[in-house]
């Protein structure tokens, strides 16, 4: 059986990180590869730590922030989010698919809406890792 | 005995060495003080298989000098055989430290772009070189030796070169410069640039007459200057050699944080203030001197 697709998510300490903390007090089921590091802000997460985390090995990257307009530091996720932008058109740029990376929203009282953030980008992860299989297999 | 010096050149175009015979008086001074043992470009020397030697022969050295990144088995060999006879090895250029130009070749599979430069008729290529056996793409020569001390630049500046083989002689670490170019670039800044970035198609607006210092920022001008990602150091104590000739910093001494990617940096610093980083055309090309350490890869074959 194939091991889970390893993702690296980057929470905001604010919102994301307390909605992780309740998405596991009320035992909210994501999969269990997902790597939580809880930073700040969503706004301090520099692209190339992205990069560095798919550089090693991670197979996708999130960043997930609170809601726009309700950062701590007022204005952290829309930089957070021009980051976004510049690595969702640089990635593929870099040889890595653009699905690799995500950055969405949850403020802390969304714990289901974290966990359902989670099971996306694992199925969307899985499914690519099919598609190249399947690529693969077809280019033999 | 003197220290010995021995230089090579790889998947390079010389211009390192020609930097290091331009440094003028230093020059002399050098001279002096090491015994060149090898430096191909100066003197006739058969040591990789030429004549009757079938292997690599290279001098023993206390200091080494290699330009240019690693693009066949050969400069593999070669680079390998310097390492092993030199002490103290420095990569100079930044073909050497970060792929430079000749990894451009990295966005292609090797062998169509082999096929595209020797392309003959009917699919058949022109030239057939045998000696020529391709590595998979071109490398840095740190991602195949150590390397002691890096020294980019395109070329670097010739007293940088001088300055730091004269500090190891004196058995003292080289001191680099680790500022950035816009750190060392005296050009006017207000804080207040434009909101999309255009191709330098026109000239900057400047007065020919007043100093570099006299000048808006470029990038506040809404050019593409690689400025802040780019290792600075080329104007020595003056301003950044492209900014005195009032044209924006291509980026040749490659990223000024080591292990950095331009291209993410570059466009990351223009998002992070607000501009518009889809104004800019080919923005791969950021990456055209630092193609090495898996910069610059083969594009997916989605799509």
């Amino acid at each position: 059986m194939t091991p889970e697709p390893k993702i690296i998510a980057f929470c905001c300490n604010w919102c994301s990180y307390a909605a992780a903390d309740l998405a596991g007090i009320s035992r909210l089921q994501y999969p269990g590869s997902v790597r939580i590091i809880r930073v700040m802000c969503s706004g301090m997460v520099h692209p190339e730590m992205v990069l560095h985390a798919l550089n090693k090995g991670a197979d996708g990257v999130m960043i997930v922030g609170c809601h726009l307009g309700e950062c701590h530091y007022i204005k952290g996720n829309e930089l957070a989010l021009a980051r976004a932008e510049v690595l969702t058109d640089t990635l593929e740029d870099l040889g890595f698919e653009s699905e690799r990376f995500q950055i969405t929203w949850v403020s802390s009282s969304e714990p289901e809406r974290l966990a359902e953030a989670f099971r996306g980008m694992s199925g969307r992860l899985t499914s690519l890792r099919r598609a190249e299989r399947h690529q693969a297999a077809a280019g033999e | 005995m003197r220290p010995r010096l021995s230089c090579e050149g790889l998947h390079a175009c010389s211009g390192c060495e020609i930097a290091l015979l331009n440094s003028g008086e230093r020059l002399l001074g050098l001279l002096d003080r090491v015994t060149i043992v090898h430096f191909p470009l100066l003197m006739d020397h058969k040591y990789s298989g030429q004549g009757e030697a079938a292997e690599i022969d290279l001098p023993e050295a206390e200091i080494g000098l290699v330009s240019g990144g690693v693009a066949s088995e050969e400069h593999l060999a070669v680079l390998r055989a310097m390492r092993q006879q030199c002490r103290i090895l420095i990569a100079v250029g930044t073909c050497a430290t970060h792929g430079g130009i000749p990894a451009l070749r990295n966005q292609w599979p090797v062998d169509q772009a082999i096929a595209t430069v020797f392309s003959g008729f009917e699919g058949k290529s022109a030239c057939q070189i045998e000696a020529l056996v391709p590595l998979d793409r071109v490398y840095g020569i740190d991602e195949q030796v150590t390397v002691d001390c890096c020294l980019p630049g395109c070329p670097p500046r010739p007293e940088t070169i001088v300055a730091t083989i004269e500090a190891l002689l004196k058995g003292e670490t080289p001191r680099l410069p680790s500022k950035s170019v816009c750190e060392t670039c005296p050009t006017v800044r207000t804080g207040k640039g434009q909101r999309t970035v255009r191709r330098f198609l026109a000239n900057a607006d400047y007065d020919p007459q007043a100093p570099v210092a006299g000048m808006r920022c470029l990038l506040e001008q809404g050019l593409l200057c690689m400025g802040p990602v780019t290792a600075g150091g080329c104007g020595g104590p003056d301003a950044p050699l492209c900014i005195r000739a009032r044209v924006p910093c291509r980026g040749c001494y490659g990223p000024v944080r080591p292990g950095g990617n331009p291209l993410l940096d570059m466009l990351n610093a223009l998002a992070s203030n607000g501009s518009d980083h889809r104004s800019i055309v080919d923005r791969r090309s950021l990456l055209r001197f630092c193609g090495a350490h898996g910069l610059l890869k083969p594009l997916g074959k989605r799509g």
